[in-house]
């Protein structure tokens, strides 16, 4: 098969259910994967674009709770195809075809839309997860799978051994053919030949269709959590082909992959972005990450004079919003954020529509969306006088509910 | 004893399968077709389902999702004419997929081996 008929027959699956507890109150109208990332996008907006940029337009998104700010997302940002061309990007909320309860876990959310490989017919099946920032060539690791004659292939990240127990961690022989694996292992197994690195799954698989049915049709009939990680891969690797695709090695200098799990995941990426060079380079014309984008004016910066000077250093500044004779720093503001005179915003991020008052002081906080922060007001300087009115995070971080702050 | 439910459109056959199995020694009950058999589920606990899949008003494909959502350790064989059902992978949620025969013995073995593992 050549490669425009292999894409043209791979299915992708983007699980975004994900309730994402951990990144309350940021989840609280909306799942983790339409979570507000950078400013402009949702974190969805990484796998998303990780498959127009691969080529691959058969795309099906698996939603759950929340999914009414996801769905309408999809529906104004990812708008892209004739049904008619063959090429696609459908949200699909749990038909209840099989089951009248929701998605119990990932290996679940695939058996219960069955109906839709089997109608949609792939060779291949690709399984991403829709919660985490990333850029990713899934056609190198396509081709990978099937260079290796895999039945599945598991995208798997090299990571500091004390770091890897809170993944499940791959042990591979020195062709990268899947010998082991433990979920959340107390001692995870280092990499061959090495002894400070263990491989962990970044939850992207891809599968030759036959043997992901078969898989996940067994485990829906056991007691099992139903969950690809837990139940289908300590199973899958004994007795078929299972490979590890070395994520580092293959993307090279474009390799960055987070999941947002917590609170303090998603603030240190944050960090990340606003770097002199960050990794994660939102500006590679290669590799160009699409979201939807509201018309706005461009960002506007005002007021000159001593102590009341609209400046932004080291920050990524959104369309439609101004920085008027505020002070600005090691931040993010989003579409529609007003920063006021005299006011300063340290190491903060600000979502869509807030404002910040006159002599107002925030630092470490992340701020959602229309929220408008009162005259002098100060945040994140005394944690505890936060702590009555906020969430403050274990790290220290402030989170400011939408629409919180009238 | 262990109780048998046959799904099974075409009369003479459904009575012929289960005069058969009631010789072999399980109690057996019938459903004309997917809806039927469903309802059945809903209120009987069984130890095998014998699924036709060609039926009116609901087919053994769709039953057989209801089914197992009712009951999702139930073993089901489906007992079909067609050979061309195995491509479906909805059908690769039963436990078995049998070519109906004029011999009854592959399905009366299959059986055997699967109430065996049913507690």
């Amino acid at each position: 098969m050549d490669l425009q008929n292999v894409l043209k027959s791979t299915l992708v699956f983007i699980l975004a259910g994900g309730q994402g507890e951990r990144l309350y109150p940021l989840t609280k109208d909306r799942s983790k994967p339409s979570v507000h990332f950078a400013g402009i996008y949702r974190i969805i907006d990484f796998s998303l674009s990780n498959c127009l940029n691969s080529n691959l337009t058969r795309i099906i998104v698996l939603t759950q709770y929340k999914s009414l700010s996801l769905d309408r997302h999809i529906k104004t940002a990812w708008n892209l195809y004739f049904r008619e061309s063959g090429n696609f990007i459908d949200v699909v909320p749990p038909q209840q075809r099989f089951d009248e309860n929701w998605y119990m876990g990932t290996a679940d959310a695939i058996f219960q839309n069955i109906y839709i490989i089997q109608h949609e017919k792939p060779t291949y099946v690709i399984i991403l997860s829709g919660d985490h920032i990333y850029k990713m060539d899934y056609q190198k690791m396509l081709k990978y799978h099937i260079e290796k004659n895999a039945d599945m292939t598991i995208a798997a990240c090299e990571m500091p051994i004390n770091e890897a127990h809170r993944f499940g961690v791959l042990e591979t022989d020195s062709n990268l053919k899947v010998v082991g694996f433990e979920e959340k292992p107390q001692y995870p197994k280092p990499v061959p030949g090495t002894e400070n690195a263990a491989f962990v799954s970044m939850g992207i698989y891809i599968f030759t269709t036959d043997k992901l049915v078969r898989y996940v049709s067994d485990d829906h009939k056991s007691d099992s959590s139903k969950d690809f990680g837990k139940d289908i891969i300590p199973k899958i690797y004994e007795t078929e082909n299972v490979f590890a695709y070395n994520y580092v090695a293959n993307e090279g200098e474009r390799a960055y992959w987070r999941d947002i799990g917590t609170i303090a995941s998603y603030y240190e990426a944050h960090r990340d972005i606003i770097s002199i060079s960050p990794i994660l380079n939102l500006y590679d014309k290669e590799w160009p990450i699409r979201t939807y984008m509201e018309q706005w004016p461009p960002a506007k910066f005002i007021h000159n004079e001593e102590g009341r000077r609209g400046i932004a250093i080291n920050s990524l500044i959104a369309n439609g919003s101004i920085i008027s004779g505020g002070y600005v720093e090691q931040s993010i503001i989003s579409p529609g954020v007003k920063v006021n005179s005299f006011s300063e915003v340290r190491g903060s991020i600000i979502m869509h529509g807030s404002t910040i008052g006159r002599y107002a002081k925030i630092q470490n906080a992340i701020i959602d969306k229309d929220n408008h922060i009162p005259e002098h007001m100060q945040i994140g300087f005394d944690l505890e006088e936060d702590k009555k009115h906020f969430m403050v995070s274990p790290e220290g971080i402030v989170i400011i509910p939408k629409s919180y702050v009238q | 004893m262990k109780k048998i439910l046959i799904v099974e459109d075409e009369q003479h056959q459904r009575e012929l399968y289960a005069m058969e199995l009631q010789e072999e020694g399980y109690e057996v009950d019938q459903a004309t077709n997917g809806k039927e058999a469903v309802d059945k589920v809903k209120a009987n606990k069984y130890d095998c389902v014998i699924l036709d899949i060609r039926m009116p008003e609901m087919d053994g494909i769709e039953a057989l999702g209801k089914i197992l959502s009712r009951d999702k350790k139930v073993p089901i064989i489906i007992y079909t004419a067609y050979s061309n059902y195995k491509s479906n992978f909805m059908t690769w949620t039963a436990d078995a997929y049998i070519t109906k025969s004029s011999n009854l013995k592959e399905l009366k073995d299959k059986i055997k081996e699967l109430v065996s593992t049913r507690s």
